[in-house]
């Protein structure tokens, strides 16, 4: 369950952020669509809201949060479902609490806290959905906001980072059904994040050649994966010459997206917006290299015996 | 940055794009006011320090070649050749990142992935 940042500035009333640092890094998230701005049902602005701040240190957004709750680091999914068990009311021992380095009074006043909210919004980031658990962080956390909807309207969603990955995931959920980690190998979509996920097929050393397009993996993943891309001809396509440029056989240079090369990109919360680029690049941009690889690609016989009439339906 | 300061910014006309939207992080604001001569934008207001950090560093000018094939300078065509060669020939390639681009190119993306039978995946799933 989720809602646009819209609503949230002008309804929410009770804000989690749960590991996620935005006062670092999402430094308008507070200023434009959370916690300042004074929103249609909150006339006071920030006096109106309540934020609760969940992290395993006090980072710099622990200054802007009116509580502090200071999680033991991979006990996210402990401290979730202990919620979610006195959300229902059922009895929780003291020491599980303990367990999560939190009292129960601190989880209790939180749940009551939630309860009460008019509105309220669960923002999770990678602390939450990338440390120990996971995707069954990200579940539990979905969960917790979708059963508080028996006491009140709670909403929940991804603190994303890069600018448009938002788009990447609506964009493949439209064309191939699923967001992310599909196999189209069999000429249909497959999805099985852990098994086409990109660093388990690069540890593994599945794949047997990588096109990256706006990432470098060569700077940011684990070294076996690396090694990986090294070892396998590997296509970049990238404003600048980066790491991983220098560890393929083929490297593009192309526009930036959004200052010299125009396009759509979505926000967090799914709403897309049309780039405004102010400078005029020397280089092609992504999407004019990627029509070119594509065709040069169709004048290569198909590896598949299916007749490729043209491009999906949008 | 080189020489010259004062005179400077008066000598040149500087484009302004109001409402641009930043692509750095996933708030994606789209109420920044850009200023920029032909190669740089040197004013951005209302951007954070990351979205001003952002736009500043990029900029119009030829730092790298079109294109890089084994770390030698070529042209777009022939390194799109040697691309599809590599993508069409592969069993399994993966299309990976998507992040830092446009819808558009997305899409193209994942016609890439459909046509040469292989993986198409994000930074989501990092």
């Amino acid at each position: 369950m989720t809602c646009t940042l819209g609503e949230v500035k002008n309804r929410a009333d009770f804000i989690i952020y749960w590991g996620g640092n935005p006062a670092e890094c999402h430094p308008r998230h507070f200023t434009r669509y959370a916690l300042t701005p004074k929103g249609k049902f909150l006339p006071r602005g920030r006096k109106d809201r309540t934020m609760v701040l969940v992290d395993i240190r006090e980072t710099m957004s622990a200054k802007a949060a009116d509580i502090f709750l200071q999680v033991r680091p991979g006990k996210d999914f402990e401290m979730l479902t202990i919620l979610r068990a006195l959300v229902k009311n059922q009895k929780v021992s003291a020491e599980a609490c303990a367990e999560t380095g939190l009292t129960l009074e601190q989880l209790q006043d939180l749940v009551n806290r939630m309860k009460a909210a008019k509105f309220g919004v669960l923002f999770f980031g990678m602390g939450l959905s990338m440390t120990r658990g996971k995707h069954m962080n990200s579940a539990a956390a979905l969960t917790l906001a979708t059963e508080l909807n028996a006491f009140t309207k709670f909403v929940a969603m991804l603190m994303r980072g890069h600018g448009n990955v938002t788009g990447a995931d609506v964009v493949m959920r439209y064309t191939l059904s699923y967001p992310f980690g599909i196999s189209m190998t069999r000429g249909y979509p497959r999805f099985n994040p852990g098994e086409y996920s990109t660093i388990d097929l690069l540890v593994r050393g599945d794949n047997d050649a990588t096109i990256v397009i706006g990432a470098d993996p060569g700077a940011t993943m684990p070294k076996p994966a690396i090694e990986h891309l090294r070892r396998t001809p590997t296509i970049v396509l990238d404003p600048k010459v980066t790491h991983t440029s220098r560890l393929s056989r083929v490297h593009f240079t192309t526009a930036p997206a959004g200052i010299s090369a125009p396009g759509t990109a979505y926000r967090m919360d799914e709403v897309p917006l049309p780039l405004r680029p102010a400078l005029k690049s020397p280089y092609l941009t992504d999407e004019d290299v990627l029509k070119k690889i594509v065709a040069a690609v169709q004048r290569r016989p198909g590896w598949y015996p299916k007749p490729h009439a043209g491009a999906p339906v949008a | 940055m080189t020489t010259a300061t004062a005179p400077e910014p008066t000598k040149r006309e500087l484009t302004v794009v109001k409402n641009a939207v930043c692509t750095f992080c996933g708030c994606v604001c789209d109420d920044i006011e850009l200023h920029a001569d032909d190669v740089r934008i040197v004013e951005t207001k209302r951007a954070c320090i990351l979205g001003e950090a952002w736009f500043k560093n990029h900029t119009a000018e030829r730092h790298y070649p079109d294109a890089l094939i084994d770390g030698k300078e070529a042209t777009y065509d022939d390194a799109v050749e040697v691309a599809a060669d590599i993508l069409h020939g592969a069993n399994m390639p993966l299309v990976y990142g998507l992040s830092n681009t446009t819808c558009e190119a997305q899409r193209e993306a994942v016609w890439l992935a459909e046509l040469v039978g292989g993986v198409i995946d994000s930074h989501t799933s990092l």
